[in-house]
C-alpha cells in the first residue's frame, strides 16, 4: 500500500470539526455562525475555534455586520480554501481507488 | 481498512454538503410575479364577468399555468447568472415536496370538471343554486388555498423559515373561509374571483414585497 496519499492529506482540513465546516461552505455561497452550529451540532466555542483556525489559514472569510440590530457573521469558503478542499476530496477519492480489490 | 475510512468521510462529506444546500433562490420576484398574476386575473375575471362553473375553472387553471411558467423562467434566470445547474439538489428537494399536495389539486379539479355538466351535478340544487355553482363558488377555491399551502409548507424545510409561515397562513385561511362559508347575498362566482385575487395574488403581493426587503438585506450583509 502507499502511504504517500495519506500522508498528503491536508492536515487542517482532516480535523472532523473543520472538515465538516469546510463541507457545508463547499456547497453553501455563505452560512451564518448559527446555522452552522445547529446544523453540525457544536458549541459556540468549539465552532469559534474552529472558523479561528480555517480563517487564518486563509480557506474561510468571516465577515461581521448587523441584521434587525443583532449580530450576524457569515462565513463562506476562501478561493484557496475551495481549492484545498478539491485536493483533499482527489486524496481520498485516491486512498480508495488505491486501496480497491482488483 | 484505510479504504473504509476514506468512503466513510467522503458520505459525511456528501451529506453535510447536502444538507448545507438550502433552496437559496430569491423568492421575491417569483412571488411579486405570482402575485401581479393573481391580482390581475380576479380583476379581469370580475371585468370580463367570466361567471359560469366551467370558464371558472379553466380561466383559473389558465392563470396557474402561467404563474407556474413564470416562475420557472425567473429561477432558471437566477440560476444562470448564478452559473449554477437549474434542476441542482436543493430545486429538486423542493419540487419533489411541493408535488404530492400540488398533484393532489390538479386531481381534484380535474375530477370537479368532469363531473360539472354531468345530470346528477345540475340538477341538485343547493340554496337556490347548482351543485356546480357551489363546487365552483366555495369548495374548489378552498381546496386550491388548503393544498397550496401544504405544498409550501412542505417545501418550507428546504426554504428559509418564512415559508412554513406562508403556508400555514394559505393553510388556516382556507379553513376559515370553509367555516364561515358563503352567505345567501354572494351566491355568485364574483364572490370566488375575490376569494382567488386576494389569497393567490395579495397574499403572495405582500409575502414578496416582505421577502424583497428582507432578502435584499441579507445579500448585502
Amino acid at each position: 500500500m502507499n502511504p504517500e496519499p495519506f500522508l498528503q492529506l491536508d492536515r487542517v482540513i482532516h480535523e472532523k470539526g473543520r472538515l465538516a465546516i469546510m463541507s457545508m461552505l463547499a456547497a453553501s455561497t455563505e452560512l451564518s455562525f448559527t446555522e452552522m452550529r445547529d446544523a453540525l451540532n457544536m458549541t459556540d466555542g468549539n465552532l469559534t475555534t474552529h472558523i479561528r483556525t480555517l480563517q487564518e489559514t486563509g480557506y474561510i472569510s468571516v465577515t461581521k455586520s448587523f441584521q434587525n440590530n443583532r449580530p450576524l457573521t457569515t462565513c463562506s469558503l476562501t478561493a484557496s480554501g475551495r481549492k484545498a478542499f478539491t485536493s483533499y476530496i482527489n486524496l481520498l477519492e485516491k486512498i480508495i481507488q488505491q486501496n480497491k480489490p482488483k | 481498512m484505510e479504504t473504509n475510512w476514506a468512503a466513510e468521510h467522503l458520505q459525511v462529506i456528501r451529506t453535510l454538503m447536502e444538507r448545507s444546500a438550502v433552496y437559496r433562490r430569491a423568492l421575491a420576484p417569483v412571488m411579486i410575479l405570482n402575485g401581479v398574476l393573481g391580482t390581475a386575473g380576479s380583476i379581469i375575471a370580475l371585468a370580463v364577468e367570466i361567471d359560469t362553473p366551467r370558464s371558472f375553472i379553466l380561466y383559473w387553471v389558465g392563470v396557474a399555468i402561467l404563474g407556474l411558467a413564470g416562475s420557472f423562467f425567473l429561477v432558471r434566470r437566477q440560476a444562470l447568472k448564478a452559473s449554477e445547474p437549474f434542476w441542482s439538489p436543493p430545486t429538486r428537494r423542493v419540487t419533489q415536496a411541493m408535488l404530492p399536495a400540488l398533484a393532489a389539486g390538479g386531481i381534484i379539479t380535474g375530477i370537479a370538471y368532469a363531473t360539472m355538466g354531468s345530470p346528477g351535478i345540475e340538477a341538485g340544487l343547493i340554496r337556490g343554486v347548482t351543485a356546480s355553482y357551489v363546487i365552483c363558488m366555495l369548495w374548489l377555491p378552498t381546496i386550491w388555498i388548503i393544498l397550496y399551502g401544504c405544498a409550501f409548507h412542505a417545501a418550507g424545510f428546504f426554504m428559509p423559515r418564512g415559508m412554513k409561515v406562508f403556508g400555514w397562513a394559505l393553510i388556516l385561511g382556507g379553513c376559515a373561509l370553509l367555516a364561515i362559508g358563503i352567505p345567501d347575498r354572494y351566491h355568485r362566482l364574483e364572490h370566488s374571483h375575490a376569494i382567488m385575487g386576494f389569497f393567490f395574488g395579495l397574499l403572495h403581493l405582500a409575502y414578496g414585497t416582505y421577502l424583497y426587503f428582507t432578502e435584499k438585506r441579507r445579500n448585502e450583509t
